[in-house]
This record gives C-alpha cells, sequence and structure tokens, in this order.
C-alpha cells in the first residue's frame, strides 16, 4: 500500500510540474483522441479514467511546450531553461531570441520510390549547425533571418545542397537519388557526413537492408535477426535459437518493434528463421544502450524494425524463390503519388512439394510456415500523414494433432505537423501472440482428447511529439499507455469421455509512460541528450493471488491456501519508477569523439523460459505482488573515429550493466498450465560488462565490418551455485565477427562472414551414483555452469549474380550462391552427459550440433 | 503424446534434406572434476509377497564406468508405525542387503504404514521414511492395431499399441509410476523412459483429479515400439509418494537433457538424510509402493482396429 501510495505520489508530482497555468486545451488533442482511444482498444470500464487522465496529461504537455513556443509567458521560459534545459542550458547563446526567427522544415525521400529517408542529416553551412529527419524523413530547423545553404546527406546517396533565404517559415521537400554504381571510391569533399562521430546516439547499430541483403544467409534466406548477431555486444546461445543477446540480457529483454508494435516471438520453425519479410523492410536499428526517453518497456536492447511505405512513384512487384521460403511483393501508388501501398507475404513450401508424395497417412499432415505484411500510407496535406500497417504470421504443423503459433500486429499512425516546429507521431497498436496444441484435430467427439492454447494480447495508443526548439535543442515528449490481456493456458483434456477445463486464469495489467527528453548542442564541441521517463504499472484483477512460503531456499516453494481474491479492475500490485536517461558527446576533433551514456530501464513483462533456447511455447508473464519488474542501470563509454574522409569508421565502446530482480527457476520447474507456478520461480541479480571494438568501412568496392567483443554475463540467485555468482546461459567472453562484401563487378558480388565465439557455459557432474540399474550424474559442488563448452566457428560464402536479360523489358532480376558453414564445422550447440543408450549403466557425453555440415543453397530474386 | 510419433517421424523425413541430417550427435571425451564419494542407497520396498532388498554402494567418478563399489559391513534396519522391525542383511557380501519372510507369502508392505529406513555405514547414521499410498485397480488393457507411415527406428512397421485403462482416486495429489511388462518381466526400464503420474495427468499443475489417466499416459506402457501378435504384454501400477514423484521427475530428466531446448542440469534430490546435521551425506532414494499389475497376451483377433 505504501508502494502504491508512493507511485501515486510520483505520479501527481510529475502532473504538477506540467500542469502549470494550463487552461483548456482541447484544441491542441481534441476529444476525439479519447473517444478514439477508449473505442479502438478492448479496455474495460475501469480503466476509463486511466485513459481519460492520460490523455489529460498529454495536453498539458503540449500545452506547456506551446506555451514556450508563443513566448507567451516569460516565466514558462525560465522554468524551461531551469527544468528542461537544465543548467548547462543557460549557458547557450541569448541572443537569439534578439532576432526574427524562421523555420524551414520538409520531408527527405528517396527518389526512386518516395520512401522517407531515416537520419538524413541535414547541415546548415552557414550556421554550422544541422539536423537529422526523424523516422518518418521530416526535419526541421529554426534561424534567424538570412540566407542558408542546407545541405542534405545520407550514406549511399548522392548529397543534395539546397539554397534557403529564409524571411519566412518554409518548406522544403528534397529528393535524394541513389549513387551510382560504387566501383570507384568516391571522394567525398566536406566531412559532415560523420554522422557516427558526431551524433549523440551510441552503441547503436544501423544495418541497412541493402547490407542485410548482401550478408551470406543460411539456407539463402535473408533474415534481420541472424544479420544482427553479427555486431558487436549481440550473441546467440546457439543455431536454431530464437531471438538475440544484448550485452548480457537475456532473449525477452530486448523490444523489438514492427513498426512501433512489439513482437512477441520473432521466429519461424523455432529460430531458424526470423517473421521480418526482408523485401518489406525499410530499416533496422538496434539500440544496445543510451536508450532514448522514448523508448521503454524492456530492459536490453530496442531492435526498431520499420517497414517500407510502398513505392509512391510507380507500381513495383518484388519476388524470389529460396530454398525455404517464396515471396511475394507488391507496391502501388495512388491519389497521384500522395499515397501508397505495399502488401508482401511468404509462404514455406516445402509441404506442397511434398503432398503428390505423400500416402493416404499422412495427406491431410499440415507442415508450413508463413507471414503476410501490408502498410498502406496516405498524405492528406502537408501537416497530415497517415499509415495504416500490418502484420501476420504463423507457423502451423500437425496431422491428426494440431500444433502452432503466431504473431499479429496491427498498426496506425498519424503524423501531424503543428507547426513547422512542432510534429506529432501517433500512434495505436495491437499486438498479439499465441500458440495452441490439440490432439485429435479431425475428431470433434473423440473420447480423448487435449486441447490448449495461451495468448497474450496488448494493445496501445502513443503520443510522441518532437519540438524543433532551436537548432540547438530539440525537445521531445510523449507517453504511452498499453493495456495488457494475458492468457496463460486455456486448457481442456478428455480422458475417456470425461471433459476437464485445465484452464489458468487470465491475468491483466496495464503501464503507462510519460517523458520528456532534450538535445541540446552546449558548443561545438559538446551536445548532450538528458531525459526522465517515468512508467507506472498495475496488475489488475480479477484474479486470486496467492501467498508463497519457502521451504528450502533455491527449491519449490509452497502455495498458502486460501488465496485471495481480487475484483474486476481492482489494483493487486503497482510500480511506478523513474527511469533518468542521459548521453553525451564531447567532440575531440572533427574525426574524433568521446561519448558517455547511462539509463535505467524497466520492464514489467517477462518470459518465463528455463530452456537453453527459447521455446515458442514459453510464456509471458506479467508483474505480480511477487514477480516485481526488472531493472537495469547501464552506464557506456564509447571513442569514435572516422579515417579516411570517413570510409572507415570505426569504436571502442565499454559498458557496465547491472540488473534487478532477474528470473531464475527451481529444478524441475514445471512453467506451462501450472497454476502455482510463481513458486517455482527465483529471483536474483545479473551484472554485464564488456568492450566492443568496431570497425566499418562503408565506401568503395569492398565494404563491411569487423568487430570483436570481449564481454562477461553473470548472475546470482540464492540457492543456485551455492549462492555464488555463475556465468549465464549465454555468456560468451569472446566473439568476432567479419563481414565483407566485395562488388567484382556490375552484376557479380561476391560476400562473406566469419564469427567465432566462447563456448557456452554448460554443468557437467563430477561424479556417478547407481539406482535401479541405471548410472545417475550429481555435482557434489552443486554448481552451476562450472565448465565450457569449445569454441564456435564458422564462415560462411555467398555469390550474387544479376542477369544480363532485363526482366519484361525494365526488370532485373538476380541468383544467389550460398554455402552456409563452408569448411563443414560440427559446431556444438551442446555437450551434455546422459547414460549409453544400450546400456544405461555407462555413462558418456554427447556433442550435439544443430547444424554439422555445409548447407549449400540457390536463391532467385526478380523486380519489376 | 506417443501417438504423435508416427509423424514426428514424418517430420524428421522431410526436413532432413536441411536440418536433421546436418544436425547431429556425437561421443566426446570430457575432462571434468570428481568429487568425494559418497553412500548411495537403492532401496524399494513394496506391498508383494517376497523377498525385498536394499542396495548400498558408494559413488565413482562420473566416467569412470566399472561397476559401483558396494558399501560393506553396513547396519540395515526398517521399522514400520505399526511396531515391527526388519532387518536386512548382506548374506553375500556384496552390498545387497536383503529381508527374506518365512514364507513366500508373506508380504513386508502395507497400504498406509509409514517406513523408516535406518543405516549405520562408516560411523554414520542415515535414516529415511516413506509411505505407502493406496493404488488403483487396473480395470483393462487393450491393444489397438498400428502401422507406421515409414520404417520407424526401432521395432516393426505394423503392430499393436498396448493401453490400460485405469482410474486415479478422488482426492487431490495421488501420484504413481506406470511400468512396462513384456514376457513378465519390466520391460524397457530406461531412465528416459520412466512413467509417472500427478493424479489422472502429468502434472501438478494442472487438475485432473479423479479422471481415467489419459491417453498419453494410458499408451506409455507402449515403449519406442510397437508389440507383435503373441507378446505377453503388461503393467504395473505403483503408487508413490509425492516426493518419489519429484525424484523420478528429475531423474527422467537428467537422463534426457539434450537438444535445443535443454534445461540447465540440476543434481537429483534424495531422501536419505544423516542424522547430525554436519555428517558426510548421502545420495539415492528409499522408496516404497503397494502394486497392481496386469497381463495379456496379444491376439490379433482381439485387438482394436485402427480408427
Amino acid at each position: 500500500m505504501k508502494r502504491i501510495f508512493a507511485a501515486s505520489a510520483q505520479l501527481a508530482l510529475l502532473l504538477m510540474l506540467f500542469s502549470w497555468d494550463c487552461a483548456s486545451l482541447s484544441e491542441q488533442i481534441p476529444n476525439t483522441f479519447v473517444a478514439f482511444t477508449l473505442l479502438l482498444f478492448p479496455f474495460r470500464p475501469h480503466n476509463r479514467w486511466f485513459v481519460i487522465l492520460f490523455w489529460k496529461t498529454i495536453r498539458i504537455l503540449v500545452c506547456f511546450v506551446k506555451k514556450i513556443e508563443s513566448g507567451k509567458i516569460q516565466f514558462m521560459k525560465i522554468i524551461l531553461r531551469l527544468l528542461i534545459l537544465g543548467v548547462v542550458g543557460l549557458m547557450s547563446s541569448a541572443e537569439v531570441y534578439a532576432q526574427a526567427k524562421f523555420t524551414v522544415s520538409g520531408y527527405a525521400k528517396d527518389r526512386s520510390n518516395g520512401e522517407g529517408l531515416i537520419g538524413v542529416s541535414v547541415y546548415v553551412r552557414e550556421a554550422n549547425t544541422g539536423v537529422v529527419t526523424n523516422p518518418y524523413g521530416f526535419y526541421s530547423i529554426t534561424l534567424p533571418e538570412g540566407s542558408y545553404t542546407l545541405v542534405f546527406s545520407y550514406i549511399g546517396y548522392e548529397k543534395s545542397t539546397n539554397s534557403v533565404s529564409l524571411n519566412s517559415d518554409q518548406k522544403l521537400d528534397i529528393e535524394l537519388a541513389e549513387e551510382g554504381r560504387q566501383l570507384q571510391e568516391v571522394v567525398v569533399s566536406t566531412r559532415k557526413e560523420d554522422e557516427n562521430v558526431r551524433s549523440i546516439e551510441m552503441s547503436v547499430n544501423k544495418v541497412d537492408i541493402k547490407t542485410i541483403r548482401k550478408i551470406p544467409a543460411l539456407l539463402g534466406e535473408v533474415d534481420v535477426i541472424r544479420s544482427i548477431q553479427l555486431l558487436p555486444g549481440v550473441t546467440t546461445v546457439g543455431e536454431g535459437a530464437s531471438g538475440f543477446n544484448v550485452r548480457g540480457g537475456d532473449v525477452s529483454q530486448n523490444l523489438v518493434l514492427l513498426d512501433e508494435a512489439p513482437v512477441y516471438n520473432s521466429s519461424h520453425l523455432f529460430g531458424f528463421f526470423s517473421v521480418f519479410n526482408p523485401d518489406a523492410v525499410k530499416d533496422v536499428k538496434l539500440i544496445k544502450g543510451g536508450i532514448p526517453a522514448q523508448y521503454g518497456g524492456r530492459i536490453s536492447s530496442i531492435l526498431d524494425v520499420r517497414m517500407k511505405e510502398g513505392n509512391t512513384k510507380k507500381r513495383e512487384i518484388n519476388g524470389g524463390i529460396g530454398s525455404i521460403f517464396s515471396r511475394l511483393t507488391y507496391e502501388q501508388p495512388f491519389a497521384e503519388g500522395d499515397g501508397s501501398f505495399i502488401v508482401a507475404a511468404r509462404r514455406s513450401y516445402i509441404d506442397v512439394l511434398a503432398k503428390p508424395f505423400l500416402n493416404k497417412d499422412l495427406r491431410n499432415s499440415r507442415f508450413s510456415f508463413y507471414d503476410l505484411t501490408a502498410k498502406v500510407n496516405y498524405r492528406l496535406n502537408d501537416k497530415n500523414t497517415f499509415f495504416a500497417s500490418g502484420y501476420f504470421g504463423r507457423d502451423v504443423f500437425g496431422a491428426d494433432f494440431g500444433f502452432g503459433w503466431g504473431n499479429g500486429t496491427a498498426t496506425a499512425r498519424w503524423n501531424h505537423i503543428f507547426s513547422n516546429k512542432l510534429f506529432l507521431n501517433l500512434t495505436a497498436y495491437y499486438s498479439n501472440y499465441d500458440y495452441s496444441l490439440e490432439s485429435s484435430r479431425n475428431d470433434d467427439d473423440a473420447q480423448d482428447k487435449f486441447e490448449w492454447n495461451s495468448k497474450i494480447i496488448s494493445s496501445s495508443v502513443k503520443p510522441d511529439f518532437t519540438y524543433y526548439l532551436t537548432p540547438n535543442n530539440q525537445l521531445s515528449f510523449g507517453g504511452q499507455y498499453i493495456y495488457y490481456d494475458t492468457r496463460p493456458g486455456s486448457a481442456v483434456a478428455i480422458s475417456s469421455g470425461e471433459r476437464r477445463d485445465i484452464s489458468l486464469e487470465s491475468r491483466y495489467g496495464d503501464e503507462s509512460a510519460l517523458y520528456i527528453a532534450n538535445e541540446q548542442k552546449v558548443s561545438e564541441r559538446i551536445s548532450l541528450q538528458y531525459g526522465l521517463r517515468y512508467s507506472f504499472y498495475r496488475n489488475l484483477g480479477p484474479g486470486t493471488v496467492f501467498d508463497y512460503q519457502e521451504v528450502q531456499k533455491g527449491e519449490r516453494q509452497v502455495p498458502q491456501f486460501p488465496g485471495t481474491d481480487y475484483e474486476d479492475g481492482e489494483t493487486i500490485a503497482s510500480y511506478g519508477n523513474w527511469e533518468p536517461r542521459f548521453a553525451m558527446n564531447l567532440g575531440l576533433n572533427s574525426r574524433t569523439s568521446l561519448k558517455a551514456s547511462y539509463n535505467r530501464t524497466t520492464q514489467y513483462l517477462h518470459l518465463l523460459s528455463n530452456t537453453a533456447a527459447s521455446s515458442p511455447l514459453d510464456v509471458w508473464t506479467l508483474s505480480t505482488a511477487r514477480i516485481k519488474p526488472e531493472i537495469a542501470d547501464q552506464v557506456a563509454l564509447g571513442w569514435f573515429q572516422n579515417f579516411r574522409d570517413n570510409t572507415y569508421e570505426a569504436s571502442v565502446e565499454v559498458y557496465y550493466k547491472s540488473l534487478q530482480n532477474q528470473i531464475d527457476y527451481v529444478r524441475n520447474s514445471d512453467l506451462l498450465l501450472n497454476q502455482f507456478v510463481e513458486g517455482d520461480l527465483l529471483f536474483g541479480k545479473g551484472r554485464a560488462f564488456g568492450a566492443e571494438f568496431y570497425v566499418k568501412k562503408n565506401k568503395g568496392r569492398l565494404t563491411g565490418w569487423l568487430s570483436y567483443t570481449l564481454a562477461r554475463t553473470e548472475r546470482l540467485v540464492e540457492g543456485v551455485n551455492n549462492d555464488g555468482w555463475f556465468p549465464a546461459r549465454f555468456d560468451k567472453p569472446h566473439n568476432f565477427t567479419a563481414v565483407g562484401i566485395y562488388n567484382l563487378t556490375e552484376r557479380f558480388t561476391l560476400s562473406s562472414n566469419f564469427t567465432f565465439a566462447s563456448g557456452t557455459p554448460a554443468t557437467f557432474p563430477t561424479n556417478r551414483f547407481e539406482w535401479n540399474g541405471w548410472a545417475l550424474p550429481h555435482n557434489v559442488y552443486n554448481a552451476r555452469n562450472n565448465n565450457r563448452i569449445p569454441a564456435y566457428h564458422r564462415l560462411d560464402l555467398a555469390a550474387t549474380l544479376k542477369a544480363r536479360k532485363k526482366l519484361f523489358k525494365t526488370g532485373e532480376s538476380e541468383w544467389v550462391f550460398s554455402v552456409y558453414n563452408a569448411y563443414n564445422r560440427r559446431n556444438p550447440y551442446s555437450v551434455y552427459v546422459q547414460q549409453n543408450e544400450n546400456n544405461p549403466l555407462l555413462t558418456e557425453a554427447i556433442r550435439f550440433s544443430v547444424i554439422g555440415s555445409f548447407i549449400p543453397a540457390i536463391t532467385y530474386n526478380f523486380k519489376f | 503424446m506417443k501417438i504423435s510419433i508416427k509423424y514426428l517421424l514424418f517430420y524428421l523425413t522431410l526436413l532432413s534434406p536441411f536440418f536433421l541430417l546436418t544436425s547431429c550427435e556425437d561421443v566426446v571425451t570430457l575432462d571434468t572434476e570428481t568429487g568425494p564419494e559418497q553412500l548411495v542407497v537403492d532401496g524399494w520396498i513394496t506391498n508383494q509377497p517376497g523377498a525385498q532388498t536394499i542396495r548400498l554402494s558408494r559413488s565413482a567418478a562420473y566416467f569412470n564406468n566399472a561397476a559401483a563399489l558396494p558399501a560393506l559391513q553396513a547396519s540395515v534396519e526398517l521399522t514400520d508405525d505399526a511396531g515391527n522391525s526388519y532387518v536386512f542383511q548382506d548374506v553375500q557380501n556384496n552390498g545387497i542387503y536383503q529381508w527374506t519372510p518365512e514364507s513366500d507369502s508373506v508380504a513386508l508392505g502395507k497400504i498406509g504404514r509409514t517406513y523408516t529406513l535406518r543405516i549405520r555405514y562408516e560411523g554414520e547414521e542415515y535414516v529415511s521414511a516413506n509411505e505407502i499410498k493406496r493404488v488403483p485397480t487396473i480395470d483393462s488393457l487393450i491393444y489397438t492395431e498400428e502401422r507406421f507411415p515409414i520404417d520407424p527406428p526401432e521395432g516393426p512397421r505394423e503392430g499393436y499399441i498396448a493401453e490400460f485403462f485405469a482410474r486415479d482416486f478422488t482426492g487431490i495429489g495421488d501420484t504413481y509410476w506406470i511400468k512396462s511388462l513384456k514376457g513378465g518381466k519390466l520391460y524397457a526400464n530406461e531412465p528416459t523412459s520412466i512413467s509417472i503420474a500427478y493424479d489422472a495427468s502429468f502434472s501438478p499443475g494442472s487438475p485432473s483429479d479423479g479422471l481415467m489417466f489419459i491417453l498419453p499416459l494410458r499408451q506409455s506402457i507402449t515403449i519406442n515400439q510397437l508389440f507383435s501378435a503373441g507378446d505377453t504384454v503388461g503393467v504395473e501400477l505403483h503408487s508413490i509418494t509425492n516426493e518419489a514423484y519429484y525424484f523420478l521427475q528429475q531423474v527422467r530428466q537428467e537422463s534426457s537433457n539434450g537438444g535445443i531446448f535443454a534445461v540447465p542440469p540440476a543434481n537429483i534430490p534424495t531422501n536419505i538424510r544423516n542424522v547430525n546435521p554436519n555428517g558426510k551425506k548421502a545420495l539415492g532414494y528409499f522408496g516404497a509402493s503397494a502394486v497392481n499389475r496386469a497381463e495379456t497376451i496379444i491376439d490379433p483377433a482381439r485387438a482394436r482396429p485402427k480408427e
């Protein structure tokens, strides 16, 4: 109760901070928004007040910023200076306010297809300042009256230089053309595209989808998640494992966003392929540290995947046939280019090929995985653009039994430009993950049957404002409201005609967050980003909650009966957390900078998974009175340097991360369909630290990168490993990757990647004992992860050959030949001990390799 | 879900060009640390007439595949809560301590009684207690024709799936060990094939109290391969305590913990306790159960046809 009070007090304080002198401001955020939110999402009545409060707060935020903008209240300016910009803000020049100022704003787009370009650098030569376009391609700069030269630059695109005579607010939309074939090294005359060194961002990796397409892929299937595993600080527990691990975080601690909607399981076929169709992906960004205040909800990283918007210039069809998937993508403009849409579909087709060869028994078996991605955008006018996008994917296995899982997401977005300086993106999303298992699929009257499904549904509203205050201050603020509806397990068992419902109770919760942050150029050399996010979580009724009693440390805890019943909408537990975010860039010279960052992140949703690789059956579980929110604090320090006119970019980063309330499990834990699953959980803490070395070559015939990470990830859980620190399952001290892409001729590209990583930790027994004619293992020291399996290394090769002949006169086509695991190494996924299959009194150690030989593949892609 | 084995086989074949031929397991040598040896208790008494044995041995280095050394010169005594006492003796001096009744029709165990085992060995005293729980009768034993779409790795392609019917008692928390018989003897008695039930289903979390044992458990006596005509098949249903259920679950877990979904290995629990908490610890398990069994000979004429 005390905690709830404290949390409410914190929230009230935050509201007071912003509600200063704010009259009715419904014109900023019309009531229709509130109504829309309430209608769109299946919020139950008791959440209404919360949604209304949420929008009220957002209104107040907008009002606050509006007041600053209009300069109506000097007092507000002072507050702004003191509270928002901080003490350092006072140091920035004051004369800016004395002169008339005007704003130039607009969108940067790709000339070939009209897609908005993310992260284009907009540099004002005369003022020696600049901004970067946002995820929608929008930029805005406010400058004193005068004539300026704006230089737009973006890697892989030709620079665009525009003269602007600023005597009124102006709109300037520009289109950038892709650079021609990069057969000669491009000579760059200015140094201003050294975004790597200049930007405040650190611990961020952007991988161009064009690069991802060229990296050799398993079975030739271009894969976003497998590609990011080649980046520094990113690892995987092994081949076939779903997801990825970032800087000592587990798979569930990454916020994987597809057009801002979270994707709860990013894998097809357990973990071999990811759910993102490469033909529909526009931009991939991984944030490992210095996480900006606008992101929250997971503690380790943000993987922000943005979908293509659809070609606004002409109809385009892309497709391909690989060894696993066949793909087809269709894009088309409408309303004279003011709108466009894209539809992309992928499906595995081995079942279709196998069907004619199946006998009667197997004719009705199902074995496929597919996904469908679609997006439409429409630009109503200069101030309003709408986007709607959706994803639906599923893996289906079965015959007379069925097993299926998949994600579905839907996102609606509205980009609104209030003034040339204030940009709003309002996102509403719905995201769902579910799986189901059933026996006797084709027999509804079966005497013996088992049906089981599990589901998590989240829906959210998320306004994000960007206020381009001055060229040196870019303010962002906003919030998010998420409602969770989880059904951890609904199951029915029929045994000999008797039916038994063995479902678990649904669990509900909501998470709200408000944030404000500023990116400030203090001087030519120093820029800062500082922000604060406040997140507030409630675990809501109805539900029955049990207390648990510890019998022995590290062992299963016993539920105490009777439990406590909570009413519909009653708060079972609540948590509020302040999450400060800070980043700094100290330019040493035009090619070198030092960066530092700190962030605290909180996570209220936990994936209960005790297996080496996360399985599709793992259940997402909300925080409760017993399951506390996971909290991480990370500090990182980095040195960034570009060489040879930005041909090479290099960085060294060190980080230290401390994690609280990490979940572990009792031995033989029962995590599925278990009403008392909380009794099987253990809680501990974690720490991770490391150094990441990275060199990337951006231009020339040969491009690619080298990355080396030296890291350590440990956990401490009472009752495990004699209460001592032990390496986490995914701890890999050494990790080296090399990626090279070589454009041999205009038509022919070769690529290769090499990976070396330390073996993952393993637990081996010290002794054996005989019982019932079986040799059983025992570790006298009760140790966890006291050994390590042999190292992992692998080389992949690929060659892309563009066809000489035009496809349907204007189209292109290409063949991709690839070899995975080229030198045919049997890399261990794990080494474990067991009894000999034929004699359970004999013991042996087994090396298990998921991919034990080289795998060649051919893929054909086309575009017209 | 034993029934789905055939489909899993099918998927193995379907996927093999891509992964499963390339996925592989091979035996490697490992250099591991060895801990001090401990006393191991391997004993299980039942309500069946005849001799009862408790084997005492010593643990060894994990990869030492020589037979376990016996623990000799121990005193082994069993008492029940009705005041009876039974002395187990190592007649052949090989670590196998035995109690033999006056006549073959006398049983040691009685349902509802609690048995306490007391072992004195090398100056240490160990105790362990266990209760014999109630066991349901086996209603019937049937077999169904089955034909796999492809040749299975073990056993015939065409044969029979045996299935027993029994009903769990009303009252939450009955636990059972289901053992398979072939030719009158325990069959496929491997740790990976341990079949245990919590009420009528697999685990305590899902309420299945009082039901007929669910299908996968009923068919769990058909292990890895089909039976053939003329086989004598059977089932032995043992009542076990919850503690024994968790012990056996862990034994099975630690014996089949490979693959991409392996869980962190953990030590198998024991119910052997040194009376001196700071004394040497022992390993193993002392169990007690009541048993019901049923057997039949597979006659193709009486087999259930395939669905």
